[in-house]
């Protein structure tokens, strides 16, 4: 095996795809990270303190371990490092990849009415990383990031109850299991608390066509969700969900922003941007996905009407969230995530999640 | 380059302790399944809780705890764990009827095997297996670890200081304590360039051992002291703003009340009482519990000291602290830290934030949420909740006189901390964009 320098720190590697390509889980002194749709490639181990990943033997075996940590130990990153005759272990590494690829799930599932793509039940989700965590708790020596299970447990202790009452015994096995497991971490099920409440209907999306009045549209057009830009579950994960109109009233330009939400989080108070060579503005998003907000121009004045009509609007670019400025996930990213989403509905594998499994049969 | 050949050395004489565990705990045999994972092997906690401090007893047994140990080490480990085969059997016997009796009891606080594993092992000492019928003896254990011992001690505190009689007596010393600390003439310049070596890499094992000799040198040095009682004065020589590290609300530093008091939030700020109470709360693990008279005469001198510590080594290592604290900026990738202890630091930090992008917790140029932002605020001002983390570890070992005087040590906890503000950033940010979700 040969350990390079990456940032500051000793990697293993295997260089894995951008977000939100990239499945990742952060273990005692190290983080894993896997491409999702390539199961051929290794895992990227990045070591954030050697010291601490007091599993590495269940891993590269005994003598690996020793060797990797004679290795490491007291050598700043720098040249790159063969480790001869150590490896890891076939399979050793699966339960994680597995972990990993149900946090992946849980933040960035493209759920989509327009793409028809349905939502997993982030209760049972949840629930079966939590099952996981548990078992993999050797990996989780100290605290970490993903070691916290009563965390995925707690918001959902009404909702994983009421599933009890379900006639599903894939589900009922499921919510059992973790019973005991909540049980033991200080969770009791059965408490009404903070149920999520779904929003099944999807009577709010509207369509790209920003256009309540019908009229006066100055200009419209229509652009995309960076999804790394938003929180998941607010917004429906198809291109072009973002349908923008430039209209004039009292005489001043003024934009009218709407996002096709799908999912059970709040739009209210998401930032969004519009920006058109020199002029644009900013507003936030209400609960309906909708914002309006005058136009100005680089000296923050209000823009005629008739300015705004010898405007070009053609570079017109709306961005909803945080204010990304450089383009790190391109259509394309966001296209093979939702091919990786349609292949694992269609087809169960080993690695399938039970939600996952519901959301393929609530599809037909 | 290759590491052929130290490799081929070390298989010889080393196995990670965990695997000896493992293999220890799988020679036991059947009875202690509830201990254990699926994969037969003991749970963490059953590790952590019961075999390091109960079995193990790695407080007198040093040997036991390295990372890596020796063949003739690991079989005394292996012995000595399966040598308690049968208290280890009963105590499993004992956390099975222990969860019973808590679903029983409805009791859902805490976690059961954090609580509960040390209790059986000890009732597997006294008492061996649980009796066959009932006799109680699970129930007053439960009642007994949900009974909140620390509460008592807290209680004795607030009725100790509710006398007006004991909080005059104490803010009588407090005066004349405070007034007793005085900055010498001593020069603060060696000490500073010294950090640069604490703080610096050792690539060999001379270059550690002149790293120890640095550190040794330094926790006898005036200059901690000085500075300390310099942030009392008015007319403040400090490298650094103590405000702006965020240990004091105002400079110079006021002396603090003795109870009451209106800011807790700043670790220089907060009231003797307000110390004495996080100190009861910390001790909960221990056995004796404090006398709270002496407790908070002690306090009182405490929060006179340079830095509110007593110990010249917890004084420097606050210094060595606000060195580091000072570099770190989790958000930041152009970040270039001066001391190498914190450049690694920031490496991680880096690498932990980058877990935030790949998990859609963070993004780059701003908040998802506008609920994100007090957060993201906070992580660009690392240095403030890191300082307050540390300065909490180092009162802690300053009450109970744990040295700081071992590099290593240092090092560790300088990084342990940066680690445990991380997580505890990080979890702010996934409840904060995980609540509106559920809200």
């Amino acid at each position: 095996m040969r350990l390079v320098a990456d940032s500051g720190l000793w990697s293993t590697g295997h260089q894995a795809a951008p977000t939100p390509l990239a499945a990742v889980l952060e273990v005692s002194g190290a983080v894993l990270s896997w491409t999702i749709d390539d199961s051929s490639t290794a895992a990227q181990i990045t070591f954030t303190d050697p010291a601490s990943a007091d599993w590495l033997w269940r891993v590269f075996g005994e003598s690996g371990h020793v060797a990797l940590t004679a290795a490491l130990d007291g050598r700043p990153p720098g040249a790159a490092v063969e480790l001869i005759g150590v490896d890891v272990r076939p399979g050793s590494l699966e339960p994680l990849r597995r972990l990993a690829l149900g946090h992946w799930l849980r933040r960035w599932w493209p759920a989509s009415q327009r793409d028809g793509i349905a939502a997993l039940d982030s209760a049972l989700l949840d629930a079966e990383i939590a099952v996981l965590t548990a078992a993999a708790e050797d990996f989780f020596t100290d605290e970490t990031f993903d070691s916290d299970v009563a965390a995925l447990l707690r918001p959902h202790a009404a909702a994983l109850s009421a599933h009890l009452q379900g006639g599903d015994p894939r589900v009922i096995e499921l919510v059992r299991n973790c019973a005991d497991l909540a049980n033991d971490v200080g969770i009791a099920f059965g408490e009404a608390d903070g149920v999520a409440q779904r929003r099944d209907d999807y009577a709010l999306a509207a369509g790209p066509d920003a256009g309540r009045h019908g009229s006066s549209a100055i200009a419209t057009g229509a652009d995309s969700v960076i999804w790394g830009a938003v929180p998941p579950g607010v917004f429906d994960a198809a291109e072009k969900t973002v349908a923008w109109r430039i209209e004039a009233v009292d005489g001043v330009a003024k934009a009218v922003i709407r996002v096709e939400l799908s999912g059970a989080g709040l739009a209210a108070g998401i930032a969004v941007r519009l920006r058109s060579d020199g002029l644009g503005g900013t507003g936030v998003l209400d609960v309906d996905g909708v914002a309006a907000f005058p136009i100005v121009d680089q000296e923050q004045r209000p823009v005629a009407e008739s300015a705004a009509w010898d405007h070009d609007w053609r570079s017109t670019a709306v961005t909803i969230g945080a204010d990304r400025n450089e383009l790190v996930e391109s259509p394309q990213m966001r296209e093979r995530v939702r091919d990786f989403a349609r292949t694992r509905l269609h087809r169960q594998a080993p690695d399938t999640f039970l939600a996952e499994v519901l959301a393929a049969e609530s599809d037909y | 380059m290759s590491a052929g050949f130290e490799v081929a050395t070390a298989i010889a004489v080393s196995q990670p302790r965990r695997a000896v565990i493992d293999r220890a705990w799988r020679a036991i045999g059947p009875g202690v399944e509830v201990l254990s994972g699926d994969d037969g092997g003991p749970l963490r906690r059953t590790v952590k809780r019961i075999i390091d401090p109960l079995v193990l007893r790695l407080r007198a047994n040093a040997q036991y705890s390295a990372p890596f140990v020796h063949a003739d080490v690991a079989v005394a480990m292996h012995d000595l764990i399966v040598g308690h085969d049968a208290q280890l059997r009963s105590a499993a016997a004992w956390f099975e009827l222990l969860k019973r009796e808590r679903r029983r009891l409805r009791i859902t606080t805490g976690n059961a095997q954090e609580l509960y594993f040390p209790a059986c092992f000890e009732l597997a000492v006294t008492k061996g297996a649980p009796a066959q019928r009932d006799d109680g003896a699970a129930e007053a254990v439960l009642l007994e670890i949900h009974g909140d011992r620390d509460r008592t001690a807290i209680e004795v505190l607030n009725q100790y200081v509710a006398d007006p009689a004991v909080v005059a007596g104490l803010t009588d010393q407090l005066r004349q304590s405070w007034s007793d600390v005085r900055a010498g003439p001593e020069i603060t310049g060696p000490f500073l360039a010294g950090l640069t070596t604490v703080l610096g890499p050792a690539e060999s094992h001379s270059a550690a051992a002149a790293r120890q000799r640095v550190w040794s040198a330094l926790i006898a040095d005036a200059a901690p002291y000085n500075l300390g009682a310099k942030a009392h004065s008015a007319e403040a020589e400090l490298p650094w703003s103590i405000t702006e590290l965020g240990l004091s609300s105002v400079e110079p530093q006021r002396p603090p009340a003795v109870v009451g008091g209106a800011d807790s939030e700043r670790p220089l700020n907060r009231s003797v009482v307000d110390r004495v109470r996080a100190t009861l709360r910390r001790a909960m693990d221990r056995d004796e519990l404090p006398d709270i008279p002496l407790l908070c005469a002690e306090e009182v001198d405490r929060v006179c000291a340079p830095w509110g510590l007593m110990a010249e080594d917890k004084q420097a290592t606050l210094i060595a602290g606000i060195e580091i604290g000072a570099c770190l900026a989790p958000l930041s990738e152009s970040a270039v830290p001066r001391y190498d202890l914190a450049s690694q630091i920031q490496a991680r930090l880096r690498k932990e934030a980058y877990v935030l992008h790949a998990r859609r917790y963070l993004a780059d140029g701003g908040p998802m949420h506008p609920r994100q932002q007090q957060v993201i605020d906070d992580l660009a001002a690392f240095a403030r909740p890191y300082l307050s983390r540390l300065w909490a570890r180092l009162h802690g070992r300053d009450v109970w006189q744990e040295p700081c005087d071992d590099v290593d040590d240092v090092r560790a906890l300088l990084e342990g901390v940066a680690r445990s503000v991380s997580l505890d950033h990080r979890q702010r940010i996934k409840a904060m964009l995980e609540l509106q979700v559920a809200g």
